[in-house]
């Protein structure tokens, strides 16, 4: 029998109230009851039990159930019997309506049931998506997040080096200046004094007496050799100036507002700073192009400077040569540092750029420095761009926009 | 929704008794069955109880035959008032042409009362009835209880409303049969309107209530 949920409190017919009922033992009970002359059948002609065939004279009774006559009982019996027997029939319609309704009932409720939650389940999928994306989205700041605190860890470690480093050369510069502005200052006094002697050497050498303690002394050797020394001395003097303006300029590193530079002027001074610690190392091939003025944070450029040129240095096995190139090209400027040291495995390559990684002995390389480089320069909107050959040398290119430029 | 069986010459209607859990939907049926004399009625069907309290439903089955021949059959049915089974009182709403609220006099009830009067809003909303349009007549039944609400109270806090107040002790029956004329009252004027009962079938209101209560 199919059950059409939905409709519990539809009409029924005889047919669906008798189905719980085995037909043939309803008809053998009805042919116990009223002979074997009977028939029960629907009020829509169906026969549901006893006879076909024809019967004459039989006596007919309606089955009734909600009011209705839902089907008839027909037999050669009396009217009592037949009316007994239509009554046990509406009986077990009436428990057989019970049944049915309760169960259709229950399929309804049970459906709707399971259509709310299904809802429900819906619900809460649509919510757990939502909350995973949003666990994602908080991942992903939080990884954000991290890793602006290590980059700003880094600088702020780099910079307090830095600036310790600068204090140091501010002071030690200014201890330097005075004395050598002074000493400067004498030795041209000085040599205005040596000319003065000059002057009246010849009167000395007419005198005889005299001019034999000149001979004997060597004065005219000394006179000439003075000059050379003061002029040696001389510049000297300003080659420690020089250092000294270039060590200010350099570690100027709290000095955070940006300026309009060239930076050939930066590389020259990077490469003077350096000087003491590169050449022992290699010679420094300065290939300078004419560049754009950038706006920058010169001190912090400086910083990323020295890093490749230093590196550059230790590079090398052997004293060997390293060529720093500037040109100024289409947007850009690019700044090439190139060595002809051990270059690069490639496995290191890699890890390079990464913090704390160094191929140095523990305590010769905090493993910052590539790392800051890379940070400053992406700071000024720029890049570092690697090439290396292990056995042939290294290039390390700093690019920078130039469409900041005046 | 009402059902026309043109074939069979058969009009069923579907009557709804709701309120809350105890409130007497079910003594109200017995005791229509005991007062109504329509021309047929047929047996209560209720369905397994527990503790004295309808799980599935009631039904009371009445009718007569018009004048033209045609059968007029009224289902009454209760719903089971305990909250949890919401989903078998949407099932036995569906399709609801009429309703009566029964509501609990008591003064302790009124919570229950309010609650199940916006579970049935709901449900009629849930099941497509238009709940503004369906004939609805609230009962307060339990009149003879003590600490009950007093008629003006009833009165007072329902002024608002467009629906027909009845008292009722459906324990003695009073207000019983009142409550279900008041019901065949505003169910036929609709009924009239989609089938045309006094045109084709010779009907009026008071005809057709005599029909059905069979006074």
């Amino acid at each position: 029998m199919e059950i059409l949920s939905g409709s519990f409190d539809r009409e029924f017919t005889l047919g669906e109230l008798l189905g719980g009922v085995p037909r043939e033992r309803l008809g053998a009970a009805l042919a116990a009851l009223l002979g074997p002359e009977f028939r029960l059948s629907s009020n829509l002609g169906e026969v549901v039990a006893g006879t076909s065939g024809e019967l004459v004279g039989a006596e007919r009774v309606a089955v009734r159930h909600d009011l209705e006559p839902l089907g008839w009982l027909e037999a050669l019996a009396t009217e009592d019997k037949v009316r007994a027997a239509a009554t046990l029939l509406e009986m077990l319609l009436h428990q057989g309506a019970r049944y049915l309704m309760a169960s259709e009932l229950h399929i309804e409720v049970v459906n709707s049931d399971y259509a709310a939650l299904q809802d429900q389940y819906a619900a809460l999928q649509a919510s757990e998506a939502r909350y995973k994306e949003l666990s994602q989205q908080l991942e992903e700041r939080v990884r954000a997040q991290v890793s602006v605190i290590e980059t700003t860890q880094r600088q702020l470690y780099q910079a307090e080096k830095m600036a310790s480093i600068g204090q140091l050369a501010a002071g030690v510069a200014h201890e330097i200046n005075n004395p050598i502005g002074f000493i400067r200052s004498n030795l041209n006094t000085a040599h205005a004094y040596i000319k003065k002697l000059e002057e009246i050497a010849p009167a000395i050498r007419a005198t005889t007496a005299l001019s034999e303690i000149w001979k004997r002394t060597d004065i005219d050797f000394m006179l000439e050799d003075f000059h050379a020394l003061l002029q040696e001395s001389i510049s000297g003097a300003d080659r420690v100036a020089r250092i000294v303006t270039d060590l200010k300029g350099f570690s100027n590193i709290d000095q955070s507002e940006e300026k309009y530079v060239d930076l050939n002027d930066n590389l020259r001074s990077v490469c003077n700073v350096a000087h003491a610690q590169i050449n022992p190392c290699a010679e420094v091939i300065m290939d300078l192009g004419e560049l754009p003025l950038l706006r920058c944070h010169v001190g912090r450029l400086n910083q990323a400077f020295l890093a490749l040129l230093l590196n550059a240095a230790q590079a090398m096995n052997s004293r060997g040569e390293i060529r720093i190139r500037s040109r100024h090209e289409g947007n850009e400027v690019r700044i090439e540092f190139t060595d002809n040291g051990h270059g690069i495995a490639q496995d290191v390559l890699e890890r390079i750029f990464d913090p704390f990684f160094s191929t140095r002995d523990v305590g010769k390389g905090t493993g910052l420095g590539l790392t800051v480089s890379r940070d400053i320069v992406a700071a000024h909107g720029g890049r570092i761009e690697v090439r290396s050959e292990p056995g042939a040398g290294s290039t390390f290119t700093v690019v920078l926009p130039a469409s900041d430029c005046t | 929704m009402a059902e026309y069986d043109e074939i069979n010459r058969k009009l069923m209607l579907k009557l709804v008794y709701y309120g809350p859990a105890m409130s007497g939907k079910t003594t109200n049926l017995m005791r229509l069955h005991d007062f109504l004399a329509p021309e047929l009625k047929g047996d209560i069907l209720t369905l397994e109880t527990q503790n004295d309290r309808t799980l599935f439903f009631d039904l009371l089955p009445l009718g007569f035959k018009t004048p033209t021949g045609w059968l007029i059959k009224l289902k009454l049915f209760t719903v089971p008032g305990q909250v949890v089974h919401d989903a078998t009182r949407k099932a036995v709403l569906s399709r609801a042409d009429g309703l009566v609220f029964v509501a609990d006099s008591q003064q302790n009830q009124s919570v229950n009362n309010s609650e199940s009067f916006q579970n049935l809003e709901e449900n009629a909303r849930r099941v497509g009835l238009d709940f503004d349009s369906l004939p609805l007549v609230v009962q307060f039944n339990k009149r003879d209880l003590p600490r009950i609400l007093s008629e003006e109270e009833i009165r007072a806090r329902w002024k608002q409303a467009p629906w027909p107040l009845t008292f009722a002790s459906a324990l003695t029956g009073a207000g019983v049969k009142e409550t279900f004329v008041r019901l065949l009252e505003q169910v036929y004027p609709q009924i009239d309107k989609q089938f045309s009962l006094t045109e084709k079938h010779g009907m009026s209101t008071a005809t057709f209530v005599k029909a059905v209560a069979g006074i």
